[in-house]
């Protein structure tokens, strides 16, 4: 994987720069950003996260799960408490609504991880530790061919530094 | 957002609805002031010193208590629950506020929460990491306490799913998962800036490691904030069902004034308003030393404080609620208990509870005092006693005056409970001061999000950032 | 060991020829090697199957009445004492001291081995030794035999004659029989009056009970079978006599009457003439401060009451003069014969030697001229006023020989020590009643035997005495006392190894013949004393003279009246406390002539105002030096001097402020001086297991008046009450449990939809889910006397922890009773004790005092249950609540949710033998019930309705492939309880009596508006509040 990384100071011409590079349809853009800004969104044209999905599944199966606990227990020995119902439903929702959170919960975090591809080993290829400070990187894969193309591009936008790497 | 009453553009450290934080000129700003406050200091090492005592002598004490059995400590039975108890509730609702702060003024785009939420973040997983000692160490048989737990055991013997107690395992067990996830994953980003600044590469990979390699691409960033903005909606209710799960402990008792189903809010308001107070507690020391008076401003430290007088209100209401239904009942053990909670032998403690929680907060109307944060640091003392013997008061003059008159008792702990009561402050702080110098107490990313990123040609005229930063004032934005 | 079993082998022939069956273990066991600790037989005797118990039937030798009782032996070793059914005196109930007899023989502090005193240290030696040291001492006091004394605890039998023949055959004069409680003045009435020393008293036949401060059911005679008569008698119900008690005290007895007229103390004679018509009602009215109206209304009632029963127990100076006049309203109301019965006299009191001729003999020590005394069992030391000053006579006999098996204040002054066995460990006998004899066995052989040859044996004292005559040489001597004793008994051998099961053979025993003693008065005159309040000492119903004080179970037990346990106490009268500004718990100094003594107050509607009332029996002190006490581990050579570590050091002796004095009748005078208080400042919380003494109309203990029971519901006056039990519906007996096996668990999301219902299955193989175990609590009988309380004790292993070592280690309090000031006693059965009435504590305003026992009530619909995170704790098929020690954690979350809060912590372990909180120091374990387990540190416990009893005969029966019969056995406070209040069975069978006595219109359930579904059922208490008295009201 080879390519042509650019570092801005201001966030509108690294907009702008992105803005270009997907006219001249250079190739993959990825986008560093020390926060999350609407403005690389709305340039990069990307659709809502699939976390969702899998937050619902998730959460449902553990309801479902935090249910089935108490009632498989209370039935495998049925012993009577307090005059109660062996398996008494109702208080039961504590243990579904709990489970729920949990699994739904974690659930959420490792669909996240898988999305975003972390954890990953290396950040050495197309990264620079300004862009978790102040700057906003902008990085363009690139052939050797195109690459000259895309350095223009992220130069005329005034990119505070640009270099290719591979 | 901005709730101040003066006119915006006066006092530089107060935000105005355009400027959230007026004095801090750029993203580097940010990380250097924040990463600043890292790196132990003399008196950072003093304070962690004490707290590491305090906690020795609860563990000493815990071990006397566990070899001698439970009669050390005050336990004066028909008062079966005591300090232990009381000390759990009052931990648990500590950690409420965190993620009340966290979740749901996220959810409620809250602004405020950006500067105060990660400290009291991880005061929250610390607090019920705490909370957490106390069922384990108040038990008759402390090495048994794996029975409440549902694990696979060949005799197939599980505890019993009807227990507000097994109830609660479940609840602190997910809280404690999910709230220190959340810590966690907030985490993420700003462990990445700390990474790219360590020089020292022993350093610098354990950070890489923490920061899973995270690279604030645009694609991390986009699943990023879907997930945590969905964490946040799994945390607030949690938030509201832990409590409540705890208030069931006494709730689904027979016992006059537990029996009441008003508890559940109840609960959760005291939480919530005794995690502000402990909030104001630690942020208001931490934002003086660290000098973070443009992170944490006034305005922040003003709407925490309506939020505080807000949930006082609510308790206090509460507290005249279970009255009246005492009243109305026409319940005689009810009626009777009430009647002792105030003018009976434990009328001490419940003055001190209504004192603190219901009349002293009230002084928060004042604009000038809720700017005050002397005032508000020594509020937040009152604040915690009370709540604490909210709890007391919930606790033990139920127990010592129930349905039986023969066996009508009192209580008097023993140097083995305040021991152990003292070691739990040890323990809380001193996971606390561990981090507070280790990983930022504040959400850099977020920070700057709520910055004006720099740009070529604004659009929109930005304000002059460059005019001198004026010290902010401790005492008050009022002449 | 097979040498040994050899040899008793032959032994066992020879017996079994003589004994039959029941002792052949004895006879066994008592030659072998000391008792192993973990399996106490290696060779089991034929008769004896391990684990399963043996049934000895014997004489309880705690009080002079001689009660039979039945010691339950389990592998040698005495487990439980239990009432005999077959005995005529106290028909199978039995009382707290009785019971607490297994804890004088498994006394930790018991002597091992004979003990001799040189210059003041005291050395163990060997049997032989010892015999040789008394003989030798003995015909060392030839020359002065006539000045011998030997005092001796009373007991009714045989062996006051032996004893007596024995010291004549030394020409020493016959023994003093002594018993301090022993009411001489009423004795030595009856004697005169009505020709025997203790006729016995029939409550049933009354119409009308009036007590002068007699306490018949707590130590005035023979408390059990008056207690069981006048339970009879109130069952009567609207048939019942009424119960009026004069007197300056409120005692146990008193607080059963219906009435209390506290007059003056010392003022009971004019009373008693008055309402003879010997004196005028209103001079009495003055005199006694009793209003003259209700004189005359009890006047008018006694005139109209035949027969009527009129006892005297007064302690002044004129108990003689009140007795008399008694018996004189007696003979006029027709109560001989009927009420008052000669013809079945208890013989156990005869021959009791007065009080003056004791103080008589003390003089003879200090005048110098008793060259040798024995003293066995009776403690003078601790028993006597200190104005005897018996130490400093006792100190001038030439020999002083202790046949003491327990340290105690006399022992110590004594030159020589030959431990006597205890009563349970040896041979003799009884009569209790004129006409039947009551049998004495050894139960086990002794727990310390003795290692020596040719001392096979340890030796009871009449062995001993036996033996000691052999080496003097005297002839024709009896083998051993046991040969002696069945001579003695008509029918011989043949007719005792019939009788031994039973335990009682019919015929009388040869009178013991002592000249009658000429009382001489030593009168002291109470007017002449200083001091503004009276003082009136009592013997404690449980301690009695001190005697019960080195048993825990007695220390822990709370006083019937005040409550109080392991410590002494001043009752005191609202009225006058708030006068002198004295609250409860504020530690007095109380001043008399003779002494002061220090202790705390306890605030009494119950006693005069003009009066204070204490306790005797505590204030055990030693004047050897006692060695540092180790709990931990227990020392043999660490002797507990001051009546042992129990007793040692808690609370005061009233006796050391009152002055010597004896009435006509040759007893003590208990109330002999004024006295003056004052507060010392210090201050403590009472061991008192009491919360609040009144019931806030909570209706715990219900109470109905006896006009009101025929009325029809709607007419009744009855108590308001949450949760007024309607009398035909009782919910507690309809089991949840049973509702389930009828085919549904409870639940239509449960997944089996009632087809597994396991255990809860009604054609379960025991069947138990068709049961529904139950109990009754009859409050109309139950006196609150609390031999139920230590019937559970023994019955379930329960610990004492109120012992002063039995706190934590560090900056812990260690006072005697700290646990029970916090509230950590374990009776799983307790007695409330509340108060009705005079609410503001006026004296002259009456009060009703109502007893309830309190156990766990084993809920249908158990509020415990469900909270226990663990299933510690849940709903047995047949109705119990049952506890499951080894899963509890100890969350305690049960007893917080438990109405009745009848469930109790482990809060140290005092079931660990290696920790000083250890509740059975060795050999205390001893007694332990091998079928209930010993619970350990930090598990919550409660009552089981003895779970062990009930699979016991479930299983029986199944082995004997039969149904279980009505009324097969019972729980052990029903068992035991002298009064029949308990009554225990299966409410679901018809055969059980319990289910009769639930479908009384009395029947109500404690908080039944709770909806728990309790198993207890308790009947109304029955008031007979006197024509125009209001009645009482909850």
């Amino acid at each position: 994987m080879q390519g042509v990384l650019g570092a801005f100071r201001e966030l509108d011409s690294a907009v702008h720069a992105i803005e270009d590079l997907k006219k001249e349809r250079v190739g993959d853009i990825t986008v560093y950003t020390p926060t999350p800004r609407h403005e690389f969104e709305h340039a990069m044209e990307h659709g809502p996260s699939k976390v969702r999905v899998f937050t619902l599944i998730f959460g449902l199966a553990g309801v479902t799960f935090g249910y089935w606990i108490p009632v498989w227990i209370s039935d495998y020995w049925p012993l009577v408490v307090g005059g109660k119902p062996i398996a008494s439903w109702v208080p039961f929702t504590i243990l579904g609504f709990e489970v729920m959170v949990l699994i739904g919960g974690l659930a959420t975090v490792f669909a996240m991880f898988g999305f975003a591809g972390i954890p990953r080993l290396t950040t050495t290829v197309g990264y620079d530790p300004r862009f978790s400070s102040g700057h906003f990187g902008v990085w363009v894969e690139a052939e050797a061919d195109t690459a000259d193309k895309a350095m223009n591009i992220l130069k005329k936008h005034g990119a505070e530094e640009v270099r290719r790497e591979r | 957002m901005a709730t101040s009453a003066l006119p915006s553009g006066q006092r530089p450290n107060i935000p105005s609805a355009a400027v959230r934080f007026p004095a801090i000129k750029s993203y580097e700003q940010v990380d250097s002031d924040i990463a600043g406050t890292l790196g132990p200091s003399l008196g950072w090492f003093a304070a962690l010193g004490i707290a590491i005592l305090c906690m020795l002598i609860g563990a000493t004490t815990w071990t006397y208590q566990i070899h001698e059995g439970l009669g050390a400590a005050g336990y004066q039975p028909p008062v079966m629950w005591g300090v232990y108890i009381v000390t759990f509730v009052f931990w648990v609702g500590i950690g409420h506020a965190g993620t009340l702060i966290s979740a749901i003024l996220y959810l409620f785009r809250a602004g405020f929460r950006t500067s105060i939420y990660r400290a009291s973040e991880a005061m929250t997983v610390f607090a019920v990491m705490t909370a957490g000692l106390f069922p384990i160490l108040h038990l008759g048989r402390p090495w048994k306490f794996f029975y409440l737990i549902p694990y696979p055991n060949w005799r197939l013997i599980w505890p019993n799913p009807k227990s507000p107690l097994v109830w609660d395992v479940f609840a602190i067990l997910t809280y404690l998962t999910i709230s220190s996830t959340f810590l966690y994953i907030g985490l993420i980003p700003d462990i990445a800036i700390l990474r790219d600044r360590e020089k020292n590469p022993i350093r610098k990979a354990i950070l890489a490691q923490l920061s899973l390699g995270w690279r604030n691409s645009d694609r991390e960033w986009r699943h990023f904030t879907r997930a945590y903005l969905f964490l946040a909606a799994f945390a607030t209710p949690l938030v509201l069902s832990v409590h409540s799960v705890v208030s069931f402990d006494f709730a689904m008792a027979l016992t006059p004034g537990w029996h009441a189903t008003i508890f559940p809010p109840y609960f959760v308001a005291g939480a919530i308003f005794s995690g502000i107070g402990m909030v104001f507690t630690i942020a208001i020391p931490l934002r003086k030393a660290f000098k973070l008076e443009h992170y944490i401003t006034l305005n922040d430290i003003d709407a925490a404080a309506k939020l505080c007088l807000f949930t006082s209100t609510v308790v206090g209401l509460a507290y005249l609620t279970e009255f009246q239904i005492a009243w109305m009942s026409g319940n005689p053990f009810e009626q009777d208990y009430f009647w002792n909670r105030v003018f009976g032998q434990w009328a001490w403690a419940a003055w001190i509870m209504l004192i603190c929680n219901c009349v002293l907060p009230l002084s928060l109307w004042s604009q000038k005092l809720r700017r005050n944060t002397t005032w508000l640091f020594i509020l937040s003392l009152f604040i915690n006693l009370g709540m604490w013997f909210e709890r007391f008061v919930i606790v033990v003059p139920s127990l010592s005056h129930e349905f039986e008159p023969w066996q009508w008792g009192t209580y008097r702990p023993t140097w083995v409970d305040y021991g152990i009561l003292l070691g739990s402050f040890g323990w809380f702080f001193m996971w606390f001061l561990l981090f507070i110098k280790q990983l930022p107490v504040m959400a850099m990313a977020e920070i700057k999000e709520v910055l004006i990123p720099r740009m070529k040609h604004s659009h929109d005229p930005t304000p002059d950032l460059t005019e001198g930063i004026v010290h902010p004032d401790e005492t008050g934005a009022t002449h | 060991m097979t040498q040994d079993t050899k040899k008793s082998g032959v032994k066992r022939r020879e017996f079994l020829k003589v004994l039959g069956a029941s002792s052949a273990t004895l006879a066994v066991t008592a030659c072998e090697e000391p008792t192993g600790h973990l399996i106490p037989y290696l060779v089991s005797p034929d008769q004896t199957v391990p684990g399963v118990s043996t049934y000895y039937a014997t004489t309880c030798r705690e009080c002079s009445a001689g009660c039979g009782i039945i010691s339950e032996t389990r592998d040698g070793r005495s487990i439980k004492l239990e009432g005999n059914p077959d005995h005529p005196l106290n028909r199978g109930a039995l009382c707290a001291k009785g019971q607490s007899a297994l804890q004088g023989l498994y006394n930790p502090d018991r002597f091992k081995t004979p003990m001799v005193n040189e210059n003041g240290a005291w050395k163990a030696i060997t049997w032989d030794d010892a015999i040789a040291r008394l003989s030798n001492a003995v015909s060392a006091a030839k020359p002065q035999a006539a000045g011998a004394v030997f005092i001796n605890q009373h007991e009714s039998g045989s062996f006051p004659r032996f004893l007596d023949g024995w010291l004549a055959s030394f020409g020493m004069p016959a023994h003093l029989s002594v018993d301090f409680e022993a009411d001489h003045a009423a004795i030595e009435a009856n004697r005169r009056s009505y020709g025997a020393a203790w006729p016995a008293l029939s409550f049933q036949d009354a119409k009308l009970i009036v007590s002068f401060g007699a306490d018949f059911l707590d130590g005035w005679g023979a408390s059990v079978p008056q207690q069981l008569d006048f339970a009879d008698a109130r069952a009567k119900l609207d048939g019942a006599p009424r119960f009026v008690y004069i007197g300056p005290r409120r005692s146990l007895t008193g607080l059963n009457a219906d009435e209390w007229l506290a007059c003056k103390p010392g003022s009971e004679l004019a009373i008693a003439n008055a309402l003879s018509g010997k004196g005028s009602i209103d001079a009495a009215a003055t005199e006694s401060g009793v209003p003259a109206a209700a004189l005359q209304r009890l006047a008018t009632e006694l005139a109209a009451a035949k027969p009527a029963l009129v006892v005297s127990g007064v302690s002044g100076e004129n108990a003689l003069d009140v007795a008399l006049a008694v018996a004189a309203i007696n003979q006029a109301s027709g109560a001989v014969g009927t009420t008052i019965k000669p013809a079945q006299a208890l013989t156990g009191f005869e021959g009791i030697a007065h009080t003056d001729q004791v103080l008589a003999a003390v003089e003879k020590m200090r005048a110098g001229g008793v060259g040798i005394a024995f003293v066995r069992g009776a403690n003078l030391a601790h028993a006597l006023p200190k104005a005897a000053n018996f130490a400093e006579a006792f100190a001038k006999v030439g020999f002083r020989v202790s046949f003491s098996n327990v340290p105690d204040e006399t022992s110590e002054l004594c030159n020589l020590i030959i431990p006597d066995l205890h009563s349970l460990e040896q041979w003799g006998d009884a009569e209790p009643v004129k006409g039947t004899i009551g049998l004495q066995q050894p139960a086990m052989d002794p727990v310390y035997p003795t290692l020596s040859k040719t001392v096979p044996a340890a030796l009871g004292t009449a062995d001993l005495l036996i033996q000691v005559s052999k080496k003097a040489g005297s002839a024709n001597q009896p083998a051993d006392y046991r040969t002696w004793l069945f001579t003695q008994i008509p029918g011989g051998t043949t007719a005792i190894s019939a009788a031994l099961p039973k335990g009682i053979v019919s015929g009388s025993l040869a009178a013991r013949t002592i000249a009658a003693a000429a009382t001489t008065p030593k009168s002291t005159s109470i007017a002449s004393t200083q001091g503004d309040l009276t003082l009136i000492t009592y013997h404690s119903p449980l301690l009695g003279d001190g005697r019960g004080a080195n048993k825990p179970w007695l220390q822990e037990l709370p006083d019937p009246v005040t409550k109080i346990c392991w410590s002494s106490w001043v009752e005191i009268h609202p009225e006058t406390a708030q006068r002198l500004g004295i609250d409860r718990g504020d530690i007095l100094e109380v001043k008399t002539a003779t002494g002061t003594v220090r202790a705390p107050a306890f605030v009494y509607l119950g006693v005069h105002k003009d009066a204070i009332a204490m306790p005797i029996g505590q204030g055990h002190r030693s004047k050897a030096n006692v060695p540092d006490f180790q709990p931990k581990h227990d020392d043999s050579k660490q002797t507990q001097w001051g009546y042992g570590r129990y007793a040692r050091g808690i609370g005061a002796n009233a006796l050391d402020i009152l002055p010597l004095g004896t009435n006509a009748g040759g007893g003590m005078i208990l109330t002999a001086t004024k006295a003056s208080i004052s507060k010392t400042g210090d201050h403590r919380t009472l061991p008192s297991t009491e919360g609040s003494a009144r019931q806030h109309g909570r209706g715990i203990a219900q109470a109905i008046n006896a006009a009101d029971l025929s009325k029809p519901p709607a007419e009744r006056r009855e108590e308001e009450l949450p949760g007024d039990a309607s009398h035909a519906f009782l919910p507690g007996l309809r089991s949840p449990v049973a509702a389930d096996a009828q085919g549904d668990l409870g639940s239509p999301t449960s997944a089996d939809q009632g087809k597994n219902k396991g255990m809860y299955a009604p054609n379960e193989e025991r069947g138990m889910s068709k049961r529904r175990w139950a109990m009754t609590i009859d409050l109309a009988r139950c006196t609150g006397c609390s031999a139920c309380v230590t019937a559970c004790y023994s019955e379930n292993n329960i610990p004492t922890v109120g012992a002063y070592w039995q706190n934590a280690t560090l900056f812990a309090d260690a006072r005697p009773g700290f646990n029970i000031e916090r509230g950590r006693e374990m009776n799983w059965i307790r007695l409330e004790r509340y108060f009705e009435g005079n609410l503001d504590g006026k004296f002259g305003e009456d009060f009703e005092a109502r007893f309830v026992p309190m156990m766990c009530q084993q809920c249908g619909n158990a509020p415990c249950e469900p909270v226990c995170p663990v299933y510690a704790t849940y709903h047995a098929p047949d109705g119990l609540n049952v506890q499951v020690y080894n899963r509890c954690v100890g969350t305690r979350y049960c007893s917080n949710n438990c109405p009745y809060k009848v469930r109790y912590f482990n809060w140290f372990g005092y079931g660990e033998a290696d920790r000083k909180q250890y509740a059975f120091p060795e050999p205390l374990n001893w007694q332990l019930n091998p079928d209930v387990t010993v619970r350990g540190k930090g598990v919550m416990e409660k009552c089981s309705f003895c779970v062990q009893r009930i699979r016991e005969s479930e299983n029986r029966a199944a082995a004997e492939h039969r149904e279980m019969q009505g009324d097969e056995f019972t729980t052990a406070c029903a068992q035991a309880c002298p009064s029949r209040a308990i009554t225990f069975g299966d409410a679901a069978d018809p055969n059980w009596s319990v289910t009769q006595l639930i479908a009384d219109r009395r029947a109500y359930h404690v908080f039944e508006e709770l909806n728990a579904f309790t198993a207890v059922v308790y009947l109304k208490k029955v008031n007979h509040p006197a024509a125009g008295a209001a009645p009482a009201r909850a």
